[in-house]
């Protein structure tokens, strides 16, 4: 009986092995991890509510496979908010670190950009307010109109960036997506 | 080795025709994948492209993953080791039925995760996991069945060594399935525990999936080629328990600096560095292999192909080990880097080896020969373009970490990689070019009607 002879002992013993590193470094850190408090003072978001639905519109659009939300503790990171805790973390499923900056990191977002209409400007066509930006347009949360109705909200797109005789009108879709980007706001904590 | 006198096992015309669908669906998704690839990286550079929500960048950044990790990489991995197994063990594949089903659920669950993502149904920015779990589940299925056949190979095997290639092949199934439950069970997925399964698996992966299947074909495609034994038998299996160990535990370097607790990230650091006793002992015994035989190497294409993935593995390995360190990350995390960085190592490390394995064993099975010519432009397309990629793109990276190091508005980083952004397009495209020259010699290479076919190998 020896593993160059033995096809059952050979797999046995191969995964034994993986499955009790992956028992040590992921399933039992990532057990003892979740137990993590949130940072006191974040807010629960309700599931119906227009920021949880903008979260599941930031998932579905992929945002994150260019924005990070984790800042590291340095000074390379320092003009983006402080560096990211556990607690900042312990209410998202799933949280979206990420590991990617073609754009900036959004961990302290709402805070940075507050303004609805910066925001919605840069959504209909990110070109508009940055002129070198390369971040999709999502036109397609929003609706060109001959004449806004009276309770739409009009975003102010300059006449070249929209087609003419048109008003740009923002979908609620788009509506939600904003107010998740404004509720990103870091928690403070002491240092 | 007896190996290079083996009898044909594997050439039966059934098989034949089950590993050449196995390449050709690999092949059909690599033209996918790769033209997602394309405009994902045209996008950067021009963003009104194609500006339709199916092909948003952050919907296609996905896709494109997805489908050449399991639908190239993948499915040309499994497609080699039906044959290697039944070659090496000495007898026809066992259960090829289970096979062909594997791989026509591989192939339904490809074009549903297509389709899914492209909505934007998924499970959001978690890398290599998009998928939703309903379609992961016939995945692992499917997974589960091609790994029966390689089993039931193995076990029915007419000599009693199991071959060093089966070592690396049975684990990798063995591992892979672990490694999918393990990523896809949601019990201990909250908060932080997301982040430590996420780093686990899109590292563990790449190192106990692609790498040891990619290293138990070369194990027996290298030293078949070039017609002498492997040059040291230990050596494949130091290689298989360092590989095992170390590469299990570095997944935590993709979150230095994180909120992971800061001894797994020491751990995974710490490991990174041990992961060179791997690398070096499985690539120096395949350029050990080869040494005195440059002779056979400069005359055949699929040998070159095979060593440039071997360069290939050695590079990326080293490159990412000093890319876990921790002054590293502050320079090169988030940047353009990694982007380079898994493009040699599913590029320029597994995909020239899938190549290689092909060019060097599939004409033997099928008994149809392709010219060097042929296999030539492909390699040199695939080479300069996949060059000019991880060059230009690493460029990129480091651009963009010199400039957030020097403080710029972010803005800056973006217009000090463009330049090199459609250079990596450049790259890209000469990368699909290639793929479809390989397209065309695959195509040379089908198997021949079976009663040409078994003169063919009776004569050999």
């Amino acid at each position: 009986m020896s593993l160059e002879t033995n096809h059952k002992l050979l797999i046995a013993t191969s995964s034994t092995v993986f499955f009790i590193l992956t028992l040590t470094v992921a399933i039992l850190p990532a057990f003892e991890a979740q137990k993590t408090e949130p940072l006191p003072g974040i807010e629960v978001v309700e599931p119906d509510s227009l920021i949880a639905k903008g979260r599941a519109l930031y998932l579905k659009e992929g945002c994150g496979t260019c924005h990070t939300q984790f800042l590291r503790d340095l000074p390379v990171d320092a003009p983006y908010g402080r560096g990211s805790l556990a607690g900042d973390y312990a209410l998202e499923s799933p949280p979206l670190l990420g590991t990617q900056r073609t754009g900036p990191d959004l961990s302290n977002v709402g805070v940075r950009q507050p303004s609805d209409v910066w925001n919605l400007i840069h959504l209909y066509n990110p070109r508009v307010v940055v002129a070198s930006s390369v971040m999709p347009a999502y036109p397609w949360y929003f609706e060109e109109k001959i004449e806004a109705a009276e309770n739409d909200v009009v975003v102010s797109v300059p006449d070249r960036y929209k087609p003419p005789g048109t008003v740009i009108v923002a979908t609620p879709d788009a509506l939600s997506l904003v107010a998740y980007l404004q509720s990103l706001k870091q928690i403070e904590v002491a240092p | 080795m007896n190996d290079t006198l083996a009898p044909p096992a594997g050439s039966e015309p059934e098989s034949v025709k089950l590993i050449y669908h196995f390449l050709c669906w690999a092949s059909f998704w690599l033209i996918v994948g790769t033209m997602y690839g394309l405009l994902a990286a045209i996008k950067l550079y021009w963003p009104e492209a194609v500006e339709y929500s199916v092909f948003s960048f952050g919907r296609i950044r996905p896709i494109h993953t997805t489908i050449v990790f399991f639908g190239w990489s993948s499915m040309a991995l499994m497609g080699l080791t039906l044959f290697v197994v039944a070659r090496t063990s000495k007898i026809p594949l066992q259960a090829p039925k289970a096979a062909w089903i594997g791989l026509q659920l591989w192939n339904v669950c490809l074009l549903m995760g297509l389709i899914t993502l492209s909505l934007g149904i998924s499970n959001g920015p978690q890398e290599y996991r998009e998928v939703i779990a309903p379609i992961a589940t016939f995945y692992a299925v499917g997974l589960i069945l091609i790994f029966y056949s390689c089993y039931q190979t193995v076990a029915k095997r007419a000599i009693p060594e199991i071959y060093i290639s089966n070592w690396y092949i049975l684990g990798a199934f063995s591992w892979m399935t672990i490694l999918s439950i393990t990523a896809y069970l949601p019990f201990y997925q909250d908060g932080m525990g997301n982040v430590i399964i996420q780093g686990y698996y899109m590292h563990v992966g790449v190192g106990l999936w692609f790498t040891p299947l990619v290293l138990g074909i070369t194990y027996y495609a290298l030293p078949r080629l070039l017609g002498k034994p492997i040059y040291s038998y230990a050596l494949g299996v130091l290689g298989f328990w360092t590989n095992l160990l170390f590469y299990t535990l570095i997944g935590a370097h993709h979150y230095i600096f994180s909120p992971v607790p800061w001894w797994l990230q020491t751990t995974a650091i710490l490991f990174s560095v041990g992961m060179m006793v791997p690398v070096w002992s499985g690539s120096g015994n395949f350029f050990l292999t080869a040494r005195g035989s440059w002779h056979k190497v400069r005359r055949s294409y699929a040998i070159i192909f095979l060593l440039t993935g071997i360069w290939g593995y050695a590079l990326v390995s080293t490159q990412g080990t000093i890319e876990a360190f921790r002054s590293a990350n502050i320079y090169w995390h988030f940047t353009n880097f990694t982007v380079g960085h898994s493009h040699l190592a599913m590029y320029g490390f597994i995909s020239f080896a899938i190549w290689g394995a092909i060019y060097g064993l599939l004409p033997r099975i099928t008994g149809n020969e392709l010219s060097e010519g042929a296999i030539g432009l492909h390699f040199w397309l695939a080479f300069v373009g996949g060059s000019v990629y991880v060059i230009s793109i690493s460029a990129a990276g480091i651009l963009q970490g010199a400039s957030w190091v020097a403080g710029e508005s972010f803005i800056a980083s973006v217009d000090a990689a463009k330049p090199m952004w459609l250079w990596r397009s450049i790259g890209g495209l000469m990368m699909v070019a290639s793929h479809i020259v390989f397209i065309v010699n695959l195509w040379n290479m089908r198997p021949k009607r079976d009663a040409d076919l078994l003169a063919k190998v009776v004569a050999v």
